[in-house]
Formats: C-alpha cells, structure tokens, sequence
C-alpha cells in the first residue's frame, strides 16, 4: 500500500490529462504568490481516487483552487473531505490523480517537500515549545541565518497579534489563540496553499463565529490559497469564496456560496446546505406538474423532455405566501395550501403548510400517489412543506393554524428524479444546463 | 418548609468499621513490610555509625556497590535505547507478527530470575551454544562483568519498554504530520518533537530499569560466579557476607541499598506530574 515515494517530480503514469500548467517550471513553484500577475490557479486537483481496504472514499475529485481563493470543502462525515487534506498536504498517497501546486506536480512528493501549510483540527501545536519555538521552527529546520528567523516571527506575531504571548507555551493558550500560532507557524515558511481541517470544531459556537472572521481577514491580508475542511455549511457559506460540496465520495458541486445555496445542482446539495422543500413532479409543456398542481418553467425544465420525472427544490424562505390570493410581481404560484402549524425561532417565524396537490379523496384500496398521511381530517391530506418569513413580513401579515393561503415560490430550482442510485451516478442528465 | 430542611442538621452515628478497618490495614503491613524495613536500619546503626562507615567502606563492599551501579548503568543504556526503538517500531509499524514480539519482549518479567541466569550460562557459558564458539578465541563472557550486564538487561528487558509504548501509542500523530508538513525530515521530526514528548516516559523508563537491576540476585548469582572484588555486586556481597556470618558488613550495604530504593521510589512518585506532563 506504501508506494515508495519517486524523489523527482516525473509526471509519470499519470492517469489524468496533462494540463498546461505542468510545463513550467519547478523554480517557479517556489516562487511567492505575490509573484505572479494573472489570476492564477495556486492549486490543481486532478482525477483523486482513493479506497482504503476496499472501501471507496474518494471518486474521481477534480478542482481548482485560484490564487488568493479560499476554497471549502464540505461534506458530512465520510464523505472523503478529510483524505483529500491529507492527500493534498502529502499525508496520504491517491490511488489515482495528481495533485499539482503551482505549476508542480507534488503528487510524489513527500510531505516535507511539498511546501504545504496544514492547520490541523487540535492545531498539533508541539508542547514543549514556546509560541516563539513553534513560530520558528520551519525556519530552524531549514537553517536559516538567526537574524531572518527573528524577524520573520516579530512579523508573524504581529500579524496574528500574539506579541505579549510569545514566551507562552501552548497550554497556556486560549483555542483562538493556539489556532492563530498554529497559522503563523505554517505563513512561517511561505506555504503555497493553506489546508485547513476543521478549523473551529474544538470551539464553542461563539468563539467559532468570531474566529472564522478572523481568519477571513487574516486570508485577505496575506493572500494565501486556503483550503478549508468543514461539515457546517454555515461556516462553508461565511469562510468559502468557492464551496465544494462532497458526498460519498463525489464532487456534487463546486460554485460559490450563491450558486450553491440557490441553485443546487443536486438534491444533496440542495438539503446539505440548509432546509430545503422538495416535490416530485413531472414536466410538461414548460411547466412542473406536482399533483394537480402545475408551476410554470419555461427556462428550469428546457433540459428536460415532457414527461420526465423531476424534482422541484426551493427553500423555505423563497416561499411566498398570500391570504388573498395575489401573490407579487415575479412570484410564481404554485398551489394553495393550508397552514398546519406555526413556530416563532428567534429572528424568522417557521410555518407548515399541507399543499393542495390531491384533488380527491382516494380509495381505499388506491395506492397512495404521495407519501402523506392520511386521516379524516381534511387539513392532514396534502404534502407537507416548511415556510419561513422574516419577523417583519410575519409582522406585518398575521397568519392562523388552519388557513387556506395561496403559495408562491420567488426562487426554485428544476432537478432531475433519479430513482436508481446507478442512474444518479451516471449522470445521464447534464445538470450544468 | 425549605428554611426547615435547610437548618436540619444530620447527624451521622460514629462509624466503628472505618477506625478499624485502618488499624487493621496497618497491622497486616507491620510485620509484613514495615518491620522488616526498619530492623536493618535499627540493626545497622545499633553498634555506632563507626561500625557502620567502616563496614561500608571497606574495599570489598565498595567494590561490590560501584560494580553494580558500573553494570545496571549500562544495562538500563541499552534497555532504554532498545525500548524506544522497539516502541517506535511496534507502535508505528503494523506488520505480521507484531504483537507475537510485543508479547516475547515481556516475556522476560514472567520467567524467574534463576531461570534466566541458567539460561545465559547455557548459551554463554564455556559450553554453551555461542559460548563454545567464542571459547577458542579466548573470549568467556560468563564470570564477568560482561555477564551481569547480560543478565540485567534480560531480567529489566520489558521495563522501559513497557512505559514507553504506551506513550507512543497515545502520542497525537497529528504532531508528527505536522512536523512533516512544516517541512521537516523523519530525523528532525524524532529529535524536536517525538522525543521531547517522551522525556517523561524516558526518565521513568530508566529509573524503574535501574532500580531493578541494582537489586538483581537469582540471575547474577548464577553468571558472575560470585568472585569477590571481581564479580560481586552489592545484593551478592550481602549474600556472600551474611552467610559468612559478617552480618554488619551486610548490613550496610542493605542500608545503601534500600536508601537508594527510597530515593528512586520518590523520584518516580514525588515528579509524576513532571513526568508525565503531556
């Protein structure tokens, strides 16, 4: 399993295309990122694949990161976020693919020679050196003239505003704190791409939220390609200027936070990526057909052919309701509803709503055409959907249990309905359409 | 009605099993550990510290304490340098076999101490298996210091090793990994970060190996041959004095070496929280 590591950086038996980038050089690699002029891609992950003892963890990954980006990628647990870090930073080895940093293929690099910065989950700050020691201790391996490696931390420790710390050690560190000596100890040699795994999972939710600006603003200043590793797609949405959604293995998407979160291209990461309503409908003649209800898309079900089974994705708070029956201008209605239940959470109130999609009782001896429950109340039939209105809107237009509104949607997406896994894996339908 | 409960006080009857259980306690380990301990002391001082400093100075008792300190120094050199190499290996390394040798480097703990120095005599001594082979060339090890040091090592084999591993086996990988990423080869990785994490596990391997071979007996007995300002190491000496009848002799050095037990006993005790800090 331990391929012995090939010293040189031979493109060797490289499963993936070559790409342009390969051809330079590998002086050039080294060189900073300030360096360079146009926006260039700092990091190519080409074609990974990974299986530890028959299990596939990683299938086909392929993405960019450009220079100064910072790139997310989240999935849940096990869905090979992790391994691709370590794979990237030199810590594992990829059945197949490459990894090319800078124009330089590192794929058989070992780690040491990679030039990568890994800011690990319990940031492996070495404990028997102080904030100083930790700092300087690229430049002390690399022997480096004592007067660099004095100024090179006086400047680090500005940078992550530890001066008064640094004769600490570790332990007598804050979280945030060791996090930021984890970082500056890795700038400490010019990484040329920032992997970070994890970064806030060991603090508390409001520390969290703090650092993560932090270390945005942190990023923006030294202009470093990072590499984030998280399972929270809040922290995806805030940290990424690109999100990369993985699932079992699989790249679902790659976009930025806007692509991802309002147009899905996959049902995963449409519910990956906070609350999503999903209804499966048919198309037909420029509209989604759900039940008896029918919502037109000329411009969402152009890739599909009448009749094809597909699945309509909106968010809660992209749902528009009205007591009246006029919805606003550039709302779509889809059908009526009534409402089943309403929650107040803080800044947004949370309502369900049973959709009218059936227009008839059905038969006792019927399949059912939805999955709903059924009982003898009237409001129990229709297909659950979750609403959310801003305080204000919920303000301004009081809503009771029991009421019938009409239900528009402002923004939804169009996705095919795979119903075979294999199908789904395929990718018969192109979803970039 | 809670201002009532909180001014009730309890009242808890006088526990009788507590006192006694303690006196109990105490009273098995009298004659069984405290006694035994304080009678050399009682003895070795009885006839004046005259008596005390002249037996332990004299050439054979010193020689026997600087031979064994000469042989267990080197004895626990090797058995700490093989226990972190052995740790490294088994707890870094998963191959077949591997716990079949975890379990023989503890076998040594198991097997009786006179076992292991017969078992030495036979594969050194002048017939033995290897011995036979050295014979000609003039080499004997058995009836050396060569020998003791031989038999130290078998019988403190798994002691450093046993604290050790269990250190690496705990030791957060991420630490190495990040040597690795920050740049720095398997070697620099070992020296600035792997081995400043064992420091604790390093000291408390060395004293418990020391200490144990310092008190050797079954198995040096048997390889030294027991030659006077030879051979003798200071457990032999007092054997050897005792049965000459010489008890004062023997006394002292028992003082030396139980104080010396004390000393690394409370090292070990007394500097745990250093020792085992992260």
């Amino acid at each position: 399993m331990q391929a012995e590591k090939a010293k040189a950086n031979e493109p060797n038996q490289t499963d993936a295309p070559p790409r342009a980038s390969e051809q330079n050089g590998p002086d050039e690699a080294r060189a900073p990122s300030a360096a360079q002029t146009t926006p260039e891609v700092a990091a190519h992950i080409v074609g990974l694949s990974k299986s530890f003892k028959g299990t596939q963890v990683l299938d086909d990954v392929t993405f960019d990161v450009a220079e100064g980006e910072s790139l997310v990628l989240l999935g849940a647990s096990g869905s090979g976020k992790t391994t691709i870090l370590r794979i990237i930073a030199g810590l594992e080895e990829p059945n197949t693919g490459r990894i090319v940093l800078h124009g330089r293929d590192v794929t058989e690099l070992p780690a040491r020679e990679r030039g990568v910065g890994v800011i690990f989950q319990d940031y492996a700050l070495f404990p028997r050196m102080t904030v100083e020691k930790n700092i300087s201790y690229g430049l002390r391996i690399r022997k480096r003239p004592r007067k660099e490696i004095k100024e090179t931390v006086a400047r680090l420790l500005t940078l992550v505003k530890l001066e008064e710390h640094r004769k600490k050690y570790p332990a007598q560190l804050s979280g945030g704190q060791q996090q930021r000596v984890a970082i500056a100890r890795t700038l400490a040699y010019q990484p040329q791409v920032l992997l970070f795994d994890e970064p806030f999972g060991a603090l508390d939710a409001q520390t969290r939220v703090r650092l993560r600006r932090e270390i945005r603003a942190l990023l923006r200043e030294i202009k470093v390609p990072a590499i984030f590793i998280t399972h929270d797609q809040e922290e995806a949405l805030e940290l990424g200027d690109r999100i990369a959604v993985l699932h079992s293995g699989r790249l679902e998407q790659i976009g930025t936070p806007d692509e991802v979160y309002n147009r899905p291209e996959t049902e995963y990461v449409a519910t990956f990526l906070g609350a999503a309503n999903l209804l499966v409908g048919v198309v037909y003649h420029g509209a989604v057909e759900i039940g008896t209800a029918a919502i037109p898309a000329r411009a969402e079900t152009e890739r599909f052919r009448d009749g094809q089974s597909v699945k309509l994705v909106f968010r809660p708070e992209d749902v528009v309701l009205s007591e009246t029956g006029t919805l606003p201008e550039g709302v779509r209605r889809l059908t009526n509803g009534i409402i089943e239940e309403i929650n107040f959470v803080g800044a947004y109130e949370r309502l369900t709503l049973r959709l009218d999609l059936i227009a008839r009782q059905t038969q006792a001896e019927e399949p059912p055409l939805y999955n709903v429950t059924i009982n003898t109340l009237d409001r129990r039939i229709g297909v659950p959907i979750i609403v959310t209105r801003p305080k204000p809107d919920a303000n301004v237009a009081r809503l009771q249990v029991g009421l019938r509104v009409a239900v528009g949607l402002k923004l939804f997406r169009v996705l095919p309905n795979f119903t075979l896994a294999s199908e789904r894996g395929s990718k018969s339908v192109d979803m970039r359409g | 009605m809670s201002t009532a409960i909180s001014t009730m006080r309890h009242v808890r009857g006088f526990d009788v099993v507590r006192p006694l259980s303690v006196v109990a306690l105490l009273a098995i380990m009298l004659p069984l550990v405290l006694l035994p301990l304080l009678s050399i002391f009682i003895f070795g001082t009885s006839k004046g510290l005259g008596t005390f400093w002249a037996a332990l100075t004299a050439p054979e008792a010193t020689f026997a304490m600087q031979l064994s300190l000469f042989t267990s120094f080197w004895a626990t050199v090797f058995n700490v340098f093989f226990g972190l190499f052995a740790a490294y290996v088994l707890s870094r390394y998963d191959f077949y076999g591997r716990n079949a040798i975890i379990v023989t480097i503890s076998l040594p703990t198991a097997i009786p101490t006179a076992v292991a120095g017969f078992a030495l005599l036979l594969l050194w001594g002048p017939y033995g298996v290897l011995g036979r082979l050295l014979a000609p060339h003039g080499i004997q090890l058995m009836f050396t210091a060569w020998a003791i040091i031989l038999a130290n090592i078998f019988v403190t084999f798994p002691l450093a090793f046993g604290v050790i591993k269990p250190v690496f086996d705990t030791m957060s990988r991420s630490l190495e990994e990040a040597s690795a990423t920050i740049g720095a080869t398997r070697w620099q990785t070992f020296w600035h970060v792997t081995l400043p994490s064992l420091r604790g596990a390093i000291v408390t391997g060395a004293l418990l190996t020391f200490a144990r071979a310092v008190g050797e007996f079954g198995s040096t007995i048997l390889v030294s041959g027991n030659l006077a300002m030879r051979t003798q190491t200071a457990p032999l000496y007092i054997f050897a004095k005792f049965n000459e009848g010489q008890v004062e002799a023997a006394n002292a050095v028992a003082i030396v070496l139980a104080l010396f037990s004390f000393f690394i006993f409370s090292v070990l005790f007394f500097a745990r929280d250093w020792l085992e800090a992260d």
